[in-house]
């Protein structure tokens, strides 16, 4: 079979390729290398799935190879849409535009660990996991948690400017990465930090701009190295999860807990009535609560003993103070403990008469502030009911709040609405219903002052087409920054509506 | 658009003119799909891709079409008329078929047994090895491999190993097991002609706890790497005539010592035979640590090693089985034994199995280093296996090793500690005679 390549990929650049790669089996213009570098988990419009192919896919082991690689797209204006795991829920690494898609997981090397400085340098292959197996032996881990912990990669964390489940406590990827080594748009390999240090957490020599290159989510370079913090190992890991017959009692034991000031709190996680009922759907997945159980807050602790032994009584005290009950020791450790495992699974979707039916996962992820909470919650149940209704395609697996800020867990909250999609239904009409429900989603958080991403990425159709509007007075100077450093628009084009910053719009070269 | 993708001569595997079946009708690929599209929806609409740090092929070539993931999605793309079966072949040699990935799925951890659903990378892959051979799309060292196996029915271990029917109980030599009984011991062929200490052992400790057992008049391959490669026929006509052998001479139980047999006899005749299947079937090392817990059979020789273990996919990944050897090797007096959780081993792998050392013997060899390294930062002498497939090439990576390790078979070190001189050889005849 044959799909047609999109971009200007012909034999004459394979050739170039395997030039610049000399080994057959890393430059692949193979149909099945091409389809199965496609699709991320996010719900994909798997009845369009070819126009969502890249042309060649490439599995450098080197900077240098990369930076050839970039050189010579950026001279043919070639798309490049830079691939770590593929396992974002957004559509990070998905090629809108054909090209050459820069598969990382070969550099998964692990170049130093500094138990000096306290730093791990590593390829942006490797998985965190598989890191801190390497890491346990030394006595200190790399603590970037996110539900996808047992299979994404340090660079697509970077790429996504990933957040973690414990990152109230040891913070998110861009405050655990120190320094990168990146390969900008234009095939140059450049050295970033704070400041020069590559081992330096602060400094205010110059422009941050390891920040700049933290959540680009493909559109600036791609890292081909990144210097770690290493963390040490933490004695107690403490969870508790509280049950509650009302959410606004559990909406304000959650502020409560997260304004507690206890330094070793990891996260609070606000679980609503939707979630329970979802996770309700079988035996297994969640011990069943009676059908008081309205909402569930949990809270997750980590440090020395002498840190969180007395301060787990304190949150003991907070977690009850208003009417919450304790679920016990065997659900809050055993939940805890499968967190990544364990809130979205395909075989719990129902169609609209309630039968069971596969359904991918879509997470809507919001930044949002405590205040807003409890009616944003409101409203986005209330889209998803009505999109629900009228396609049946839809189902809502509930919501949840988790504290977002780093180290100040205090104020702002990842929001996510769990959205089960019947992939196997999806024609265009469906489509175009999912693409309008996502964005009703993201103008409501809009609407409360929010973020339409904390961690997911603004990539996909019904996010994209807000970020200028999110971005307000500053996407002049994205644009400006987007232009200056990527001026073929050969970095993942068509993303977060960047083509806005081409002369054309439409992702030509100015 | 056809005539751009012509002129760029995409790679289709060798696809003929017209897609992908000789016969141009695509029934046998239509009739893939529809077996498998639920389990390929299954996975592809989780996307968790946990399977993906745990498998020992994805560990060492990174390359994601070698995933279980890309092994469902491939299914969908074939539903979705993206891809044909010469287009995806190669992807699907790329699995030992270890268990791995099904074991960390989440749709198996949590949710499976509530739905009646589990994820089945090991039978997709081989039912997808199975269309390769039905639509021409075979595999040359595969195809070379059964074509040997077709005329000489035992399978022709990996090199130069002369492998005939005559010789097949040639391991037993001096051991006076007699033909046939009640109670069979089927011995691998790996075991046969190359590890043949491994079969020696076991039939000695059997012989030293008076356990009664004959061998097969005329014993062919179990067939399971057959039907692993995607020769279901072939593996079918072994099968027949096995069975056909243990009902000759009344066989009620069949002793397979070797986990690849044991998957063979538990899964693939079962499925062929149904109700028609009257056999116990006895794992090995069940048998022989029942025994020596039973003191059926004394370990008084102590054994002076320090050792690990490594538990074989097909032991403890396909059947759950983890306990009884380590049971074994805190029997044996004067070892240490320094474990490794058999969780933590799902994520390792000799590499042996499910016909990659035969298509991708760079890939097998990979794996086994790594799996010797990491029993070498544990500071052993011995990596103990239980397993002959794991064992030709897990030597092979120790004996290559900066500092060589030595790997041993459970059942030669236990028949040490019982006081028995096992005798064969662990490597081929001819090497051993060199």
């Amino acid at each position: 079979m044959s799909v047609a390549f999109k971009s200007a990929v012909d034999d004459s650049v394979v050739d170039e390729l395997r030039a610049i790669i000399p080994d057959e089996g890393r430059v692949l213009p193979n149909l099945s290398s091409r389809v199965n570098r496609t699709r991320v988990p996010a719900p994909f419009p798997v009845h369009r799935w070819a126009e969502f192919m890249p042309d060649v896919a490439v599995l450098p082991t080197s900077a240098e190879e990369v930076s050839e690689v970039v050189k010579l797209a950026n001279r043919l204006q070639i798309p490049v849409v830079p691939r770590a795991g593929g396992t974002g829920l957004s559509d990070g690494a998905v090629p809108l535009r054909g090209g050459i898609l820069v598969d990382v997981k070969l550099m998964n090397e692990i170049h130093e660990i500094d138990l000096v400085d306290r730093t791990v340098t590593v390829g942006p292959g490797i998985n965190m996991l598989k890191l801190n197996e390497e890491l346990k032996r030394h006595g200190v881990f790399y603590p970037d948690d996110p539900a996808s912990y047992p299979c994404s990669l340090v660079g697509g964390r970077i790429g996504t400017g990933g957040w973690s489940l414990i990152g109230s406590r040891f913070g998110h990827t861009r405050d655990n990465v120190i320094s990168m080594q990146v390969v900008l748009p234009t095939g140059e390999i450049v050295e970033i930090a704070e400041g020069g240090g590559r081992k330096l957490r602060k400094s205010s020599t110059g422009l941050t701009l390891k920040h700049l290159f933290t959540g680009h989510q493909g559109t600036l370079g791609i890292t081909t190295e990144a210097t770690l913090d290493l963390v040490p190992r933490p004695e107690v890991e403490f969870a508790a999860f509280f049950a509650f017959d009302d959410y606004m009692k559990a909406y304000e034991t959650t502020g409560v807990l997260a304004k507690s000031g206890l330094a070793t709190l990891a996260g609070v996680v606000l679980f609503d009535e939707w979630k329970i009922a979802y996770l309700r759907r079988d035996d297994e997945a969640y011990i069943p609560q009676p059908a008081s159980v309205k909402a569930v807050v949990a809270v997750a602790m980590y440090g020395s003993r002498v840190e969180v032994e007395p301060a787990s009584k304190r949150v003991m005290q907070l977690g009850r103070s208003l009417g919450g009950k304790y679920l016990g020791d065997e659900i809050s450790a055993g939940d805890w403990a499968s967190r990544h495992d364990r809130y979205a699974t395909p075989l719990h979707g129902r169609d609209k008469d309630g039968q069971a039916v596969m359904m991918s996962w879509h997470c809507e992820d919001a930044a949002l502030n405590y205040s807003v909470l409890p009616q944003v919650r409101e409203e986005w149940h209330a889209i998803v009911a009505r999109y629900r209704e009228r396609y049946g395609i839809f189902d809502d697996w509930g919501m949840f709040a988790y504290t977002n800020g780093a180290f100040k867990p205090w104020a702002d909250y990842l929001v996510e609405i769990d959205v089960g999609i019947w992939e196997s239904r999806l024609d265009d009409e469906n489509w175009a219903g999912w693409v309008a429900c996502k964005r009703e989603i993201s103008e409501v958080t809009l609407k409360y002052g929010g973020s339409i991403t904390a961690c997911h990425g603004a990539t996909r159709e019904g996010d994209a087409e807000l970020v200028p509007a999110e971005m307000g007075s500053s996407w002049e100077v994205v644009k400006r920054i987007k232009r200056a450093l990527d001026p073929n628009n050969i970095m993942n084009p068509g993303k977060q509506s960047l083509d806005e910053a081409y002369a054309s719009g439409n992702g030509s070269a100015p | 658009m056809a005539e751009h993708e012509e002129k760029f001569g995409l790679d289709h595997g060798g696809a003929p003119p017209g897609g992908y079946d000789p016969n141009g009708d695509g029934r046998l690929q239509a009739s893939f799909v529809e077996q498998w599209r639920t389990n390929a929806y299954g996975c592809f609409s989780s996307g968790h891709k946990f399977c993906r740090e745990v498998c020992p092929v994805m560990q060492v070539t990174r390359n994601e079409n070698h995933t279980p993931t890309a092994f469902h999605a491939n299914i969908v793309a074939m539903d979705k008329g993206l891809v044909d079966v010469a287009d995806v072949a190669d992807d699907y040699v790329h699995c030992t078929q270890c268990g791995a990935c099904e074991l960390r799925c989440p749709n198996t951890l949590f949710t499976g047994d509530f739905y009646r659903h589990r994820t089945r990378t090991v039978d997709v892959v081989k039912a997808m090895r199975a269309l390769m051979v039905a639509t021409g799309n075979e595999r040359e060292h595969w195809k070379l491999w059964n074509e040997r196996l077709a005329e000489r029915h035992n399978e022709p271990v990996l090199g130069d190993v002369p492998v005939s029917q005559e010789h097949v109980a040639d391991w037993a030599e001096g051991l006076d097991i007699p033909v046939g009984g009640e109670t069979i011991l089927f011995v691998d062929c790996e075991a046969a002609f190359y590890r043949t200490s491994y079969a020696r052992a076991f039939a000695q400790l059997l012989q030293k706890a008076g356990v009664e057992f004959g061998l097969m008049r005329e014993q062919w391959c179990c067939g399971g790497p057959a039907a692993e490669m995607g020769y279901v026929d072939l593996a079918r006509r072994h099968a027949d005539h096995n069975v056909a052998d243990w009902r000759a001479v009344g066989a009620k139980r069949i002793i397979a010592p070797d986990p690849h047999d044991y998957i063979a006899f538990t899964e693939d005749y079962p499925r062929y035979y149904g109700d028609d299947y009257e056999f116990e079937i006895v794992l090995g090392v069940e048998l022989v640590n029942d025994l020596v817990t039973d003191g059926r059979i004394q370990l008084t020789q102590a054994v002076d090693r320090v050792v690990t273990y490594h538990d074989p996919c097909r032991l403890n990944k396909r059947k759950g089985v983890h306990a009884a050897p380590r049971e074994l090797l805190r029997a044996v007096p004067g070892l240490t034994f320094k474990d490794v959780d058999h969780v933590t081993q799902w994520s390792y792998c000799s590499g042996g199995g499910g016909g990659l050392p035969v298509e991708k013997p760079e890939i097998t060899e990979e794996i086994s280093r790594r799996r010797v390294a990491r029993a070498q930062e544990l500071e052993v002498d011995t990596l103990v296996s239980a397993c002959p497939w794991s064992e030709r090439p897990l030597s092979a990576a120790g004996a290559a090793a900066a500092e060589p390790l030595d790997v041993v078979d459970l059942f030669e070190l236990v028949a040490r500690s019982a006081g028995i001189e096992v005798g064969g050889h662990t490597h081929a005849a001819q090497e051993a005679r060199s």
